[in-house]
C-alpha cells in the first residue's frame, strides 16, 4: 500500500475539494457529499480525511476569513495539490483501465 | 439566526479539554455553523443534541492533544519532578526502600488503628432504639469495694414494668447451658430465656419467620450460623429441636423464627432464643418472683430516653425488698446503661451482657500508631537532608535556569508526596494482606476494610497530606535555602553545624529507643510467660466433660480397665475449662471467691501441690470440709487457716489445708481467691485421668472409643489438658513477631538516619580531618572528634528516652499480662545497648572512611 492510496471516503473528499475549489472546508464539503450521495456523512469522519490527506500531501490548506456564523472563527480551507491531481488520477485510471478490460460477456444476463 | 442560543457548556468544556488548542478553532467553528444552522432548522432542542454527538464522533486522534504539545508549563515541570524523583529513589535503592517500607507500616499500622476504632465504635449502633433501651446495673459492695454489676434481681423486671408508666417494653435475660439435639445433631450449647419484647426492642432482624413468635412457649428463634449448623442452608420453620435443660428435662421446641446473620461490629447477640417461662424446666430451683434470685439481664425501652432520671429517682423501693431478703448480694443502689454506650462502659460493669470494650488495644494501638509515623517521617527528614548533598548541583541548575526558591520548594514537597503515595499503596496491601488478619486475631474482632467507606478515603488523603508536607516541609525549607554560586564554587557549607538536624535525629534516637524497648520488653514477658509454672502438672493429664454422673460411672469404670491410666478423679468443675464462683462470709465482710467442686483424688490427678494441710475426705465425712489456695489465706487476712470457719450460702465450711497458687486460666487473667469444697457424685460433670507419660495420645484415643459407645448422642468434649492452652501460646508468639518486626524497623530506620547524619557531618569536615591527619592525628584521635557529638546525643536521647519508654511499655504489658515480668528496667537497659551498638556501627563505618581517605585529596578541592 503506497503512499499514494485513496481509501474509497477519503477519494470522495478528494473529489469533493475539487469540485469546491477554493471554498472548499469541512461543513461545506459534508453537505455536499451529502447531497450528493444520499447518505449522511459526519464531520468528523470529514475531518479526519482531510487531515489524513493533508498529512499524505494530496492537500494544501490555509485559513479563511473569520465569520459571524461560525462564533467568529475562522475556518480552514483546502486545496488540491499536484500530488493530489495525480493521486485522483492514478486511481481514476485503474478504475477506468479495469471497467475497460471487463468483457461485455460478463454483463450479457440473457445468455442463459 | 438567533444568536440568543448558545454552544451547550458542558460538551463545549470537553471539546476544549480534548482538542488541540491549534486545531481548536477552525473544528470548533465547524461545529458551531452546524450547530447554528441546526438552530434554525430543527429547534434548539435537537441541536443541542446533535452537539453533543457531533463532540462525541470528534474526540477522535487527529483532534486530540498530544503529549510534547502541552502548552501548559506547570506541567512539564511536573514531569521533570517526577523523573527525577524516581531517578533519586532508584539512585539508593536501600535506603528509599527502607524510607518507603518504614512509612508503609507506619501508615499500615494507622489503618489497622482506624478500622479498629471505627469497629469498636461502631459496635451496637445498629440497634434502631438504641438510645431508648437501657441496661439495669446495681452497684454491691463486694471484697470491700463497690462495683457495678449488669445483672439483675429476677423481680425487678416486671415491677418496674408494673409502676413506671415510661417504661414501655421490658426483656429479661437468662443464659442456661444446655444440649439441643436435632437428629443425628447433638451439641453443648447456651440457650437464652428472654421476653418476648427481646427482639423488638433489640434490632434483631429475621431472615424467616415471625418476632411474635416467641410469645409462644413452645417456639425457638435461633440465630444463622445456629440455623445453618442444624438445618443446613434450607428454611428451618416448622422443623422440630429437642433441647436437654437437665437429666431429666426435655422439651420440644419448634422453629418458628432464623435471625438474619448479626452484623460483624455486635457485642449482644444470641444462638437461641425461647420463652423466658421456660425457666421452670430449665432452672428447677429459680423463682421469677423471689429478689434473692438473679437473671442475666434486664432491659427496659422507654419513649423519651430523659424520662430515666425519673425512674432512676424511684429505685430506692425496690434496692429495700432486695436487702430484705438478700444478705449476700447488698445491692447499694441501681443504675442504668443505654446499649449505645453499654459496650463502650462494659469494662466498668462485671457481668454484664455485652463485651467489653478492648481498651488496652484503643489507646495502646494509636499511640504506636502515631509514634510509628512520627519516627518514619523524622527519618525522612534525615535522610532527604543527607541526601541532597549528592543532588546539590540539579538544585544549582534549577535555580540557574530559573527556578524561584518557591519552585524549589514545590519540587521537594511534591517529591515527598510522592514518595508517601508509594508508601500509602504499600501500607494498604500490607495492611490487607498481613496486619488486618494478624490485628483481627489479637484483637478477636472480624476487622475488614471496606474501600466503600468514605471515611477511610477521607483518612488515607488525610495522613497522605500531613506525612507527606510535616516530613518534607523541613528539608524542603533547607535544600532551597543554598545559594547557587555557592553551590557551583563547592563552598556550600552544611552539616556541620545544624541544631535542628540534631534535635530530628534526637528525636528519631528517642522514638526508636522506645521502640526498641517495647521489643525487648514484650521478648522478655513473652518468655517469662511461656516459662512461667502454672501452678499445677498440666502434663499428661485428660480430661473429658461427662453428661451425667451415671454416665461418670460407666466411663471411669470403662477408662480403669486401661493400663496407662494411673488415677481418675471427677468434679464439678475443672481447671481451663469452668469454675464456678462463691460468696464467702467472714466475720464482718464478704468476698468473691472461685469455687470448685472436687473429689479427694483431683489434687493428685491434677498435680495440685498441697502447701499444709490436708485433703478432706470424701463425701459423706467431707462434707464441710474445705481446702482454700494461698491467694485466700492472703487476701482474708488468716494468720493460721488451719481450722478457721466461714460461710458460704449460710452454711458453715472448715478450713482443713492450704493449697499453692495456681493458674486456673493463662496468663492474661490474675489468680483469684479459690475454695475446693467436696464434690458429691451428683455435681460430677467432669472426669479427668493422670496417665503414664508418653502414653497421653492412646488414652486419649481409647477414651474417645468408650464415650462413642456409651453416650452416642452427647457430643465429645475432652481433650489434653496441656491442648487447652495452645491458643494461648500461639498468640503470644504472634504477638512477639510483631514486635520484632516493629523493633527491626525502629532499629534501621534510626540507623539508616544516623548513617545519613554521620556522613554529611563527616563529608562537611574532610578538610578539617585531613589537616589533622597530617599533623599526625592517629585513628584513635579521629574516631573520638567524630563520635564526641553523637556521644552527647545518645546521652540526650537516653536521659529523654528511657523514662518514656519505660512508662510506656510498662504500662503495655501490663495492660496486657496479669503478671508482667519484674523488673522491666532492664529490658531499657537492653535496648540501650543494642541501640549504642548501632550507633557505634554507623560511626565506625565512617572513621573507616576517614582513616583509608587520603589528606591530599582531601585538601585539593580548591
Amino acid at each position: 500500500m503506497g503512499r499514494s492510496h485513496l481509501g474509497e471516503f477519503e477519494e470522495l473528499v478528494l473529489l469533493t475539494v475539487g469540485v469546491l475549489y477554493d471554498d472548499a472546508y469541512a461543513v461545506a464539503i459534508t453537505k455536499e457529499i451529502a447531497s450528493q450521495s444520499g447518505r449522511s456523512v459526519a464531520v468528523s469522519a470529514v475531518h479526519k480525511s482531510l487531515y489524513r490527506l493533508e498529512e499524505k500531501g494530496m492537500l494544501s490548506s490555509r485559513l479563511g476569513e473569520s465569520e459571524s456564523k461560525r462564533g467568529g472563527k475562522r475556518k480552514r480551507l483546502f486545496n488540491i495539490t499536484p500530488f493530489g491531481k495525480k493521486a485522483l488520477d492514478e486511481s481514476m485510471d485503474l478504475r477506468m483501465s479495469l471497467r475497460n478490460r471487463i468483457s461485455d460477456l460478463a454483463f450479457n444476463w440473457q445468455r442463459d | 439566526m438567533s444568536h440568543k442560543i448558545h454552544i451547550p457548556k458542558i460538551p463545549h468544556a470537553f471539546f476544549r479539554w480534548y482538542c488541540k488548542s491549534d486545531r481548536y478553532e477552525e473544528l470548533h467553528g465547524d461545529l458551531e455553523e452546524f450547530f447554528y444552522e441546526r438552530v434554525a432548522e430543527s429547534g434548539p432542542v435537537k441541536a443541542r443534541l446533535l452537539y453533543w454527538r457531533d463532540v462525541i464522533r470528534c474526540c477522535q486522534p487527529y483532534a486530540w492533544k498530544k503529549p510534547g504539545f502541552y502548552s501548559n508549563s506547570n506541567i512539564v515541570m511536573f514531569k521533570n519532578y517526577l523523573k527525577t524523583s524516581i531517578r533519586s529513589m532508584v539512585r539508593n535503592p536501600l535506603s528509599s526502600f527502607i524510607n518507603v517500607f518504614g512509612l508503609a507500616v507506619a501508615i499500615g499500622v494507622c489503618i489497622v488503628v482506624y478500622s479498629m476504632v471505627r469497629f469498636s465504635h461502631s459496635t451496637d449502633q445498629f440497634h434502631e432504639h438504641k438510645n431508648e433501651v437501657f441496661l439495669t446495673t446495681f452497684d454491691a459492695d463486694r471484697d470491700g469495694r463497690t462495683s457495678r454489676y449488669g445483672f439483675t434481681p429476677a423481680p425487678l423486671g416486671k415491677a418496674l414494668r408494673q409502676d413506671f408508666a415510661q417504661v414501655k417494653k421490658m426483656a429479661r435475660v437468662k443464659d442456661v447451658p444446655v444440649v439441643v439435639k436435632q437428629d443425628e445433631n447433638v451439641f453443648h450449647e447456651s440457650i437464652r430465656l428472654t421476653d418476648p419484647d427481646f427482639l423488638d426492642m433489640l434490632t434483631f432482624p429475621l431472615k424467616w419467620g415471625d418476632k411474635a413468635s416467641l410469645a409462644d412457649p413452645n417456639s425457638i428463634v435461633l440465630s444463622e450460623p445456629m440455623a445453618t449448623k442444624y438445618f443446613g442452608k434450607e428454611e428451618p420453620l416448622g422443623r422440630e429441636i429437642l433441647v436437654k435443660f437437665g437429666e431429666n428435662e426435655k422439651k420440644l421446641f419448634k422453629v418458628t423464627g432464623v435471625a438474619e446473620a448479626f452484623p460483624a461490629a455486635h457485642a449482644i447477640s444470641f444462638d437461641f432464643l425461647i420463652n423466658f417461662e421456660n425457666h421452670h424446666q430449665a432452672q428447677s430451683g429459680f423463682d421469677a418472683t423471689n429478689w434473692a434470685d438473679f437473671v442475666g439481664a434486664t432491659l427496659i425501652q422507654l419513649d423519651d430516653a430523659a424520662a430515666i432520671s425519673m425512674i432512676q429517682s424511684g429505685m430506692d423501693r425496690y434496692r429495700e425488698l432486695q436487702n430484705a431478703v438478700d444478705s449476700e448480694w447488698k445491692i447499694s443502689g441501681f443504675g442504668f446503661e443505654s446499649i449505645e454506650s453499654l459496650h463502650r462502659n462494659s469494662s466498668g460493669i462485671s457481668r454484664d451482657i455485652s463485651i467489653d470494650q478492648a481498651d488496652e488495644i484503643l489507646i495502646g494501638l494509636p499511640v504506636m500508631g502515631i509514634f510509628m509515623l512520627a519516627l518514619a517521617c523524622f527519618n525522612y527528614m534525615n535522610m532527604a537532608i543527607s541526601s541532597s548533598t549528592k543532588r546539590l548541583k540539579e538544585i544549582g541548575v534549577r535555580k540557574v535556569i530559573g527556578a524561584s526558591r518557591g519552585k524549589v520548594i514545590f519540587q521537594f514537597l511534591a517529591e515527598n508526596i510522592l514518595l508517601t503515595f508509594f508508601a500509602l499503596l504499600l501500607g494498604l496491601v500490607l495492611t490487607a494482606t498481613v496486619f488486618m488478619p494478624w490485628f483481627s486475631e489479637i484483637a478477636d474482632a472480624p476487622l475488614t476494610l471496606s474501600l466503600l467507606d468514605t471515611n477511610l478515603w477521607v483518612f488515607l488523603v488525610g495522613i497522605l497530606l500531613l506525612t507527606g508536607l510535616v516530613s518534607g516541609f523541613y528539608p524542603a525549607l533547607y535544600i532551597s535555602r543554598f545559594q547557587v554560586v555557592k553551590i557551583f564554587k563547592g563552598t556550600v557549607t552544611f552539616g556541620k553545624k545544624n541544631p535542628i538536624m540534631k534535635t530530628f535525629l534526637g528525636v528519631q534516637m528517642v522514638l526508636a529507643f522506645v521502640f526498641i524497648t517495647m521489643a525487648v520488653m514484650f521478648k522478655q514477658n513473652s518468655d517469662f510467660q511461656a516459662k512461667r509454672p502454672w501452678g499445677y502438672n498440666q502434663n499428661g493429664v485428660i480430661y473429658t466433660a461427662v453428661p451425667n454422673p451415671a454416665g461418670y460411672d460407666q466411663l471411669s469404670a470403662a477408662m480403669s480397665q486401661n493400663p496407662n491410666v494411673l488415677s481418675i478423679s471427677g468434679s464439678g468443675d475443672h481447671l481451663g475449662k469452668s469454675i464456678s464462683s462463691a460468696v464467702v462470709g467472714l466475720a464482718d465482710r464478704s468476698y468473691d471467691v472461685q469455687r470448685m467442686l472436687v473429689d479427694p483424688g483431683y489434687f493428685e490427678t491434677l498435680g495440685i501441690p498441697v502447701a499444709s494441710g490436708a485433703v478432706f475426705n470424701s463425701l459423706p465425712s467431707g462434707s464441710n470440709k474445705v481446702l482454700v489456695n494461698e491467694l485466700f489465706v492472703k487476701s482474708t487476712l488468716m494468720d493460721e487457716p488451719i481450722g478457721q470457719l466461714f460461710k458460704i450460702d449460710s452454711v458453715q465450711y472448715q478450713i482443713v489445708g492450704v493449697v499453692k497458687d495456681f493458674h486456673a486460666f493463662n496468663f492474661y487473667y490474675e489468680v483469684k481467691p479459690m475454695v475446693f469444697q467436696a464434690a458429691s457424685k451428683a455435681d460430677y460433670r467432669f472426669m479427668s485421668m493422670r496417665v503414664n507419660p508418653g502414653s497421653e495420645l492412646k488414652v486419649y484415643e481409647d477414651l474417645k472409643e468408650h464415650w462413642a459407645t456409651l453416650f452416642p448422642e452427647t457430643p465429645f468434649q475432652g481433650g489434653e489438658q496441656v491442648d487447652l492452652w495452645a491458643k494461648f501460646y500461639q498468640d503470644l508468639g504472634q504477638m512477639k513477631r510483631f514486635t520484632r518486626t516493629v523493633a527491626f524497623i525502629a532499629i534501621m530506620l534510626a540507623a539508616l538516619g544516623l548513617y545519613g547524619l554521620v556522613t554529611l557531618n563527616v563529608s562537611g569536615r574532610i578538610k578539617e580531618f585531613s589537616i589533622r591527619k597530617i599533623l599526625g592525628a592517629g585513628l584513635m584521635n579521629i574516631g573520638r572528634t567524630i563520635s564526641r557529638q553523637y556521644l552527647v546525643l545518645t546521652v540526650v536521647a537516653f536521659l529523654l528516652g528511657a523514662p518514656l519508654a519505660y512508662i510506656m511499655n510498662i504500662g503495655l504489658v501490663k495492660m496486657m499480662f496479669a503478671y508482667p515480668l519484674p523488673h522491666g528496667q532492664w529490658s531499657v537497659a537492653l535496648a540501650f545497648v543494642l541501640l549504642v551498638s548501632v550507633m557505634m556501627m554507623v560511626i565506625a563505618t565512617q572513621i573507616r572512611r576517614v582513616s583509608k581517605s587520603n589528606p591530599a585529596s582531601g585538601l585539593r578541592a580548591e
